[in-house]
């Protein structure tokens, strides 16, 4: 019994975390939860890009100290580790976050506590700063790199009435919204059916679908009945993969849009056949493989956690190297200006328009965020992707040989109305 | 079980209020009043992480305690206790943000709430035994999950809902260091409920449901009243806990309320100890404290030569979630009656020393 009082007492003592005095950062990353699949690489890239800037000196000679925690996709674990993040004497300077619904949750928070958060999440909603477009809260502190998911969406919309007329069919294309009843999926839904309603669109009522692998069997055969022409897939990877094929078995001829996250090279491998023509947005302005100027940088950044440099990075990776990259460039800029208070954080981000961080050229899109309007790029790059042949084997070879392609369709630049903002 | 009794040879009782007396022996009242004072003084001493802990610990126990009264007191089983504390979560918030009631009294007025919720659900315990009852919760964690997910008007749908701080004259316990003391007092106050309770007539009836239900009856104790009854109770405090922790989060999505979470709950009274009042307490600390454990040995080794030698990386956070279920096994496995039984006999060791008898 002493013994073992001894041993737990050891126990306890040596378990005592140890402090570190540097530059507090949160990073809220899914790497278990509903969204790993897409949480995994996004969050693989903001680590990188972190741990690249430390390697070069920090934030202007100081090293950020972050701690990246698996929430696994749920609010109240992020909502409390907010909490421990923002007590105390180790306050963080800013926080990485992922998902629509804890980025919603917190928005009260961080904006009461004035924590700039860069999020994985591209709600519309956390897109107002005033709350004076009436449509959302004011998020003064929410950022996100990427257009919001109802600009996505909408962009897709104009590109699909296009597409409707191109292939030279007549009558009202039908559209549907099809996702998990999630704040997640349900996001940019309104924005979307009234969009598709303007464009001459038939909208259909919306079919859910979880966010979890499954089977859809079910959800496909309602879309086919319902004579559905262009489908949006409000889910991430994994569960839009299982629909896409399930759609695929029931034999259904529907044009899908992903968002963002819905499609990546992973969910084309693993989809097959069952993913080629599905349509998506890429928030950068290269995938890999390309030969941007900025690809020399992610390429080195990539080496962080992959030292022979053969691993790869799908698209989120690198959408997650920009987010992180302008965090730090808007620290960077506090710690010059009166220091790494919020409020002076949330103002690095508004000190350039167009604006692209320091050796990202060609990669990151050029954003700009203002403090009445944090929609940091209207710009949507559509891409396609192809699938030609059987997936079997590894990523890098599939790519190489051209059996996957994420080809590009169609830039759209939306005009920024202000009737859009925030919804 | 333990029996290892403390008290002096010699010390006759010869009235009944002193034979059912909460403390045996004045050392472990004295004990018990040190204590508090020790967590009254926490937050002086503290930083947030740990508060943290110590409110989940509080808003936690007070939830398992419902379900130790009815598993380990009544003998009945639940695993849709999560969705109870979902509803107590629920129900405040929507009291305080919809009808103005303030924080203070919407606490109890979600304990008041779950309770009717609670005993809705337990009329099936007043046919079903056993597996079959098991089944039946677990229907009732389904139907509370989905009807969260479905109810804007309460719940904020799948979005959730914000919950006000609580506050008392417009004094408002919004931190860690001050809400603290709402749920060490909530705490005290369920324990000591809970406590009395079991040493009452109808806790007594309680416990002769569990231990053999034939000589109860025939004892005239009505047994649809009283297992329905326990459900009543065991969701009041559930009610209660999740009422705490809304406030204490200020924000409450369905997202928590899981079966994962009933499964958590039933873990933490069976490590605690069924049917012990202060294993509660032992075994949802063991339950918190576990995973974090887990996380700082796991940070600590991060790096190290160990990390190097076996080239651990990212596999290191997947060797915590197992570890945290190694440890649980292994805690049934050599623990089988729980933490409070373990404490008894630490106790009886030390009364005992230098004799093992």
């Amino acid at each position: 019994m002493l013994r073992l009082s001894l041993a737990s007492a050891t126990v306890l003592a040596l378990a005592v975390p140890a402090l570190a005095a540097e530059i507090p950062i949160g990073h809220l990353a899914d790497q278990s939860g509903a969204t790993s699949d897409v949480g995994v690489p996004y969050a693989q890239g903001v680590a990188d890009a972190l741990a690249y800037v430390n390697r070069k000196g920090g934030i202007k000679g100081e090293k950020m100290n972050v701690e990246m925690v698996d929430y696994g996709y749920q609010v109240p674990r992020a909502v409390a580790l907010y909490k421990k993040w923002t007590g105390g004497r180790d306050k963080v300077a800013a926080i990485q976050g992922w998902g629509t619904a804890d980025t919603e949750a917190l928005s009260a928070f961080v904006t009461k506590d004035e924590i700039p958060y860069i999020s994985g999440s591209y709600a519309a909603q956390v897109s107002d700063p005033t709350g004076a477009s009436g449509k959302a809260k004011a998020a003064p502190y929410n950022f996100f790199y990427g257009p919001s998911y109802s600009d996505a969406l909408r962009a897709m919309l104009m590109w699909a009435a296009d597409d409707w007329k191109a292939k030279g069919k007549t009558g009202k294309p039908k559209y549907v919204h099809m996702g998990g009843n999630h704040p997640y999926p349900n996001s940019p839904k309104e924005a979307g059916e009234a969009m598709a309603k303007d464009l001459g669109f038939e909208v259909l009522p919306a079919i859910v679908f979880a966010l979890a692998p499954g089977d859809y069997t079910a959800q496909c055969l309602t879309a086919k009945n319902a004579g559905a022409n262009y489908a949006y897939l409000g889910n991430t990877g994994g569960s839009n993969i299982s629909l896409l094929k399930s759609c695929k078995s029931v034999g259904t001829d529907i044009q899908f849009m992903g968002n963002v996250w819905g499609m990546d090279e992973n969910a084309a491998k693993a989809a097959g056949e069952a993913a080629n023509g599905v349509v998506f947005p890429v928030r950068t302005a290269a995938v890999s493989g390309s030969t941007a100027p900025g690809m020399a940088m992610a390429a080195e950044i990539s080496k962080v956690s992959d030292a022979a440099g053969t691993a790869y990075r799908p698209v989120h990776y690198y959408t997650g190297i920009c987010a992180a990259l302008y965090m730090t460039e808007a620290l960077a800029w506090a710690k010059d200006n009166g220091g790494l208070a919020g409020p002076n954080v949330r103002k690095g981000f508004y000190q350039k328009k167009d604006w692209v961080p320091a050796g990202m050229e060609g990669v990151c899109v050029p954003s700009t965020w203002s403090p009445t309007d944090h929609r940091g790029m209207m710009e949507v790059h559509i891409y396609r992707a192809k699938v030609s042949g059987p997936t079997d084997g590894a990523l890098p070879d599939l790519m190489k040989a051209g059996t996957i392609k994420l080809e590009p369709v169609k830039t759209v630049t939306l005009p920024r109305k202000s009737e859009w903002q925030g919804w | 079980m333990a029996t290892q009794s403390l008290i002096p040879a010699g010390d006759y009782r010869t009235t009944y209020a002193a034979d059912t007396t909460i403390f045996p022996t004045a050392g472990s009242r004295y004990a018990v009043w040190a204590g508090l004072a020790l967590l009254c003084c926490a937050p002086l001493v503290l930083d947030r992480y740990w508060l943290s802990l110590l409110i989940q610990i509080g808003y936690f126990a007070v939830a398992a305690l419902g379900l130790n009264i009815l598993v380990g007191f009544t003998g009945q089983i639940s695993i849709g206790h999560a969705a109870f504390f979902g509803f107590g979560a629920f129900a405040s918030a929507w009291l305080s943000n919809n009808y103005g009631i303030p924080v203070f009294f919407a606490i109890p007025l979600a304990g008041v709430m779950t309770t009717a919720v609670g005993l809705i659900f337990g009329l099936p315990a007043a046919r079903l035994k056993g597996l079959y009852l098991a089944i039946a919760t677990l229907a009732a964690q389904y139907i509370l999950q989905d009807f969260f997910a479905r109810a804007n008007w309460f719940t904020g749908g799948v979005a959730g809902t914000a919950a006000d701080a609580f506050s008392i004259f417009g004094f408002s316990f919004d931190t860690d260091h001050r809400y603290f003391y709402v749920v060490l007092a909530y705490l005290v106050l369920t324990f000591v409920l809970a406590t009395n309770l079991m040493r009452s007539r109808d806790g007594r009836a309680l416990v002769a449901v569990r231990d053999h239900y034939l000589s109860a009856e025939m004892m005239g104790i009505n047994l649809t009243r009283y297992r329905t009854l326990s459900f009543g109770l065991s969701a009041f405090f559930a009610g209660i806990g999740g009422a705490l922790y809304a406030h204490y989060l200020q924000f409450v999505s369905v997202e928590g309320f899981g079966i994962l979470l009933s499964i958590q709950f039933l873990g933490m009274i069976i490590i605690g100890g069924l049917g012990s009042i202060m294993g509660t307490l032992m075994g949802t600390a063991f339950m918190v404290l576990v995973p974090e454990a887990m996380g700082w040995i796991t940070d600590a080794v991060r790096g190290s030569a160990l990390d190097r030698a076996l080239s651990l990386k990212d596999n290191l956070s997947f060797l915590r979630e197992m570890a945290i279920g190694l440890v649980i096994v292994l805690f049934l496995m050599f623990e089988p009656d729980g933490l409070a039984h373990r404490w008894r006999q630490i106790k009886a060791y030390w009364k005992l020393y230098p004799f093992s008898h």
